[in-house]
């Protein structure tokens, strides 16, 4: 059987479009476009979530994204990552450090005394999961007053804008091994294919742009049992990581803007004393563009198990990096799922025919019932 | 430079490396309408066309200390010289996370202006003192956020109100 060419589909594509913009107008006089600062910041999660998975840190082109597609965060992901590959690459910076990270957050479930001390900052962690009722029918008169009265209330702080962390505690405490500096050149995901084995900064680099709850699921799985990452966390950190570049002219590092991050550090099982060194704890590390803490921690449990598995073979799904690092990506699966949606009448056709021809074959070689011979 | 909303930091002058923070803080026609009095009074080139782009961004990790990219960045890119009358010339440069050039441009200008103390850089100190002020409301905000959350751990039954500290 031959391809035969079609043609067609073309209005239909083009009602399709004018179809979802009409849905997304659908409130019609009694609605207004939603403005990119209110997804910003009302939804500021979820525009951590997109930047974070586009790979792209601009939270308002994220809440564009997110305007633009509904708020399906695929598919504003997608759209993040399809403007970035038309923009040039200027520059690659150098080393940012985290460890000057402006914080709103930071905690610890290691220990509780960490140099500095905890501090909640903005989390639904210990908030009650019931519904509120009184911002159904919430009035911009109360809407501005909360922030007005936050800002009000605010008294003269001594903290300092940044804090130390606490794994270097820990390697003080000879509970971790140094860290030494590693000047490799990372691996530039968006620049090279994935051809295993990998390094660990490839496996990083597509951990921080992986979708969350592709994450979550195989570092859930690890917890579980499908794996042995016993995970504590020895800090989670939220902040902004400020950005310093060389200026043009005197080279001197100069802020040319901030980052919003979330970083996770966890501290799992004893190594295995292979070597006569003394065993310490080992590490997992996360860290990803925006505030997002769930991806953060998971990231970290798989790059820990992903490390074992590196070194000592995989023995769990969450250990085998060409498992993880293939399909974690949410853009990558999203166009993989997708697809199936896509014209396979010719395919399927020859799928018709073989079964066809099968059944006939498997027809012509089975005695008919209730013939007697 | 620390920002920290202290009284004596306003005062303190802004040093070169914070000046594209403090301007970005802004409004960016403030920045723009600072940068065209100096195109009227100057001859300015540009040195390096103006550009926008991305910047991969590169950090090291807490556990192994490898480096890897987390991601990319909106960089926007100028570099500019200033001509005087008498042949004098006074370069600017600037390097920004954000998507406008033109903007990159104007900083660039402001950049020369002021470390080369030419005619009228005075008229900028107030733009960064400006910037510093907005930067040190939203450290200030920044901190409240932390100190009204701080964790103050006291062994159970030490006082009456066990869940108050």
């Amino acid at each position: 059987m031959g391809y035969v060419a079609i043609k067609g589909g073309g209005k239909a594509i083009a009602g399709a479009h004018t179809a979802v913009e009409s849905l997304r107008t659908a409130e019609g006089d009694a609605g207004a476009s939603l403005p990119l600062a209110s997804i910003e910041h009302q939804l500021r999660l979820l525009t951590s979530r997109v930047l974070s998975e586009g790979g792209l840190y601009h939270p308002r082109l994220a809440a564009l994204a997110i305007k633009q597609m509904q708020g399906d965060t695929l598919e504003a992901s997608f759209a993040l990552r399809a403007y970035r590959s038309t923009r040039p690459r200027l520059m690659e910076t150098p080393v940012q450090s985290t460890t000057d990270m402006r914080l709103i957050r930071r905690i610890s479930s290691a220990f509780k005394d960490i140099p500095g001390g905890q501090m909640l900052g903005p989390t639904m962690d210990y908030a009650l999961r019931l519904l509120r009722l009184d911002l159904v029918d919430e009035s911009p008169e109360s809407f501005r007053k909360v922030s007005r009265q936050f800002i009000r209330d605010i008294a003269d702080s001594d903290l300092p804008d940044s804090f130390p962390k606490v794994v270097n505690a820990l390697r003080e405490e000879g509970l971790l091994p140094p860290q030494p500096d590693r000047p490799d050149i990372p691996f530039d995901i968006t620049r090279e294919p994935l051809v295993f084995p990998v390094p660990r900064s490839a496996a990083l680099a597509t951990l921080a742009r992986a979708e969350t709850g592709s994450l979550l699921a195989l570092a859930y799985s690890n917890v579980r049992g499908y794996g042995n990452v016993h995970p504590t966390i020895a800090e989670l950190r939220v902040g902004y990581v400020p950005v310093m570049l060389p200026h043009p002219l005197t080279g001197e590092p100069t802020e040319a803007g901030e980052v919003l991050m979330t970083e996770c550090e966890v501290v799992a099982t004893q190594e295995s004393d292979e070597t006569d060194a003394p065993p310490v704890f080992s590490l997992g590390y996360g860290a990803c563009f925006g505030h997002n803490e769930v991806k953060a921690i998971a990231m970290a449990i798989l790059d820990r198990a992903l490390q074992k598995g590196m070194q000592h073979g995989p023995e769990s799904p969450s250990e085998d990096p060409e498992f993880v690092l293939l399909h974690v990506d949410g853009v990558d699966s999203m166009g993989f799922a997708n697809h199936y949606k896509m014209p396979h009448y010719v395919t399927f056709q020859s799928e018709v025919d073989r079964l066809r021809t099968t059944q006939e074959k498997d027809a012509a070689h089975t005695p008919a019932q209730g013939v007697e011979s | 430079m620390t920002v920290t909303g202290q009284a004596s930091d306003q005062l303190a002058p802004v040093p070169r490396h914070q000046w594209p923070r403090c301007l970005l803080a802004l409004d960016s026609r403030e920045i723009r309408a600072a940068a065209e009095q100096f195109e009227e009074t100057f001859r300015i080139e540009d040195v390096q066309l103006p550009q926008s782009g991305l910047a991969l961004m590169k950090i090291r990790d807490g556990a192994l200390g490898e480096r890897y990219f987390p991601g990319e960045i909106p960089l926007a890119t100028a570099r500019v010289r200033i001509i005087l009358e008498d042949g004098t010339q006074a370069e600017g440069a600037a390097q920004v996370m954000d998507d406008r050039a033109s903007l990159a441009r104007a900083i660039a200008v402001l950049d020369a202006v002021l470390a080369n103390q030419l005619s009228g850089h005075g008229r900028i100190f107030p733009l960064l003192q400006k910037g510093r002020k907005i930067l040190a409301d939203q450290a200030t905000e920044r901190k409240a956020l932390l100190e009204t959350t701080r964790v103050n751990f006291s062994p159970l039954g030490e006082s009456e109100e066990d869940d108050d500290a």
